[in-house]
């Protein structure tokens, strides 16, 4: 791809999402959310692979149909109450409609089935533009959408966390896994929205910053497998080391970040009276956990035999960068 | 609800109704695509008509140009899935599945 059509690509995604973050009409914050859509089309299928083309399909339907669904719904707003502003939609079936809208569009159970083929059709790179800076955009709506009932969010919240946890249970493609767990982040996000928004927030900057950070790993180390995942320590000793790090912090163990979150969210929720809403919750982060503390087992706690086959991968490529080992 | 409301909403449906329930061909998906943003596009233009002023008029015209656009992606998106997958069937998209 051209640099200047690349340029373009990613400039139109910053625009779309700033557009959505800025406006406080319906019409602009949709034209947001489309822009977003229409930049990373091309993006998806740039190595015209069919496992490509593929996932590009499919995450094309699942976002088209969200953001029709949520124009369908500003505009019955408007019809009902006269109004277009963010700040103002009222009528029940508006805003339930708009919030199962913007659960499609970031992957929420049970809208998430899109979520983990498309993951897997694509680059790293353009997984994680899709794991971070796409989901900014639906979020700022879903935030702003005043619920007027916490009933759908734990919902949403719940299934999601399930959804999430015993999706990834059997998977040992990292795309799919990182999938899984970004819907399960995302389902403790919306857990507590009707309640604490601020946490809500603080759960989001802390899943952005450490999904960031395992991409890039992955990244350095162009694993996509478990397989390969194992033979990084002969590729880049220190990240190797460090990578744990940032898988158990995904699975909520204190004292690392992750648990932060965790922690806020399970008060915020018994102070409420939901007990066995945060009970659920932290039980079925427990799959998400196992997923996480395998990949680590893989790739740190373990060092595979000694085949020739085992260590030939980091003959091949002298020429990304490596950390000083 | 105003019956111009639920015309368009009951249009809507059935557009959603069959995005959702296509079987076979990548084409009928589009079309019903298609067929939501018509019925926005409706929607929209009466909206404006309600009004004796022009304030949201340019609404139904900027709809149509994202619309165009997305229909334009999602064509591209079906030469392309007949150029790697041999033809546009939707059962044939199985390559990524768990």
């Amino acid at each position: 791809m051209t640099p200047l059509i690349y340029s373009t690509l990613i400039i139109s995604l910053g625009i779309g999402t700033t557009l959505t973050f800025a406006s406080t009409h319906w019409y602009l914050a949709w034209m947001g959310i489309e822009i977003n859509t229409l930049a990373i089309i091309p993006l998806m299928t740039q190595s015209h692979s069919p496992r490509a083309t593929e996932a590009t399909t499919k995450y094309f339907f699942a976002q088209a149909t969200a953001s029709a669904t949520l124009l369908f719904a500003a505009t019955s707003n408007a019809f009902f109450t006269g109004s277009w502003d963010i700040l103002q939609t009222n009528n029940p079936l508006t805003y339930t409609l708009m919030t199962l809208a913007m659960a499609m569009k970031i992957g929420l159970a049970p809208l998430h089935s899109w979520m983990p083929e498309v993951m897997q059709g694509l680059t790293l790179l353009t997984g994680l533009i899709l794991s971070t800076w796409q989901k900014l955009a639906p979020f700022c709506l879903i935030y702003q959408i005043q619920p007027h009932s916490p009933n759908l969010f734990m919902a949403l919240g719940l299934l999601s966390i399930v959804a999430g946890g015993w999706g990834g249970f059997n998977q040992v493609q990292l795309r799919k896994i990182l999938a899984y767990s970004s819907i399960a982040h995302l389902g403790w996000m919306v857990l507590i929205l009707s309640f604490s928004p601020p946490l809500t927030l603080v759960a989001f900057s802390t899943y952005l910053m450490m999904t960031f950070s395992l991409f890039y790993s992955f990244m350095m180390t162009k694993t996509t497998h478990i397989n390969s995942l194992s033979t990084s320590w002969a590729k880049i000793p220190t990240l190797t080391a460090l990578t744990p790090l940032i898988l158990l912090s995904l699975g909520g163990l204190p004292p690392l970040t992750g648990f932060l979150p965790k922690w806020m969210i399970l008060q915020e929720l018994t102070k409420q009276d939901l007990a066995l809403v945060a009970v659920l919750a932290a039980l079925f982060s427990l799959f998400s956990l196992y997923f996480y503390l395998r990949l680590s087992y893989a790739m740190t706690l373990t060092m595979p035999p000694n085949n020739p086959a085992g260590t030939l991968p980091w003959r091949l490529n002298p020429s990304h960068n490596t950390l000083p080992p | 609800m105003t019956p111009t409301h639920f015309a368009f909403s009951s249009a809507f449906m059935l557009g959603l109704a069959g995005l959702a329930f296509h079987r076979t061909h990548f084409l009928s998906a589009l079309l019903c695509l298609e067929g939501l943003m018509l019925s926005l596009f409706i929607a929209l233009s009466l909206w404006t008509l309600q009004f004796n002023t022009m304030n949201s008029a340019s609404l139904p015209m900027i709809l149509l140009a994202f619309s165009a656009c997305e229909a334009g992606a999602g064509l591209a998106l079906l030469v392309a899935t007949t150029r790697t997958h041999s033809n546009s069937r939707l059962q044939s998209l199985n390559l990524l599945q768990c």
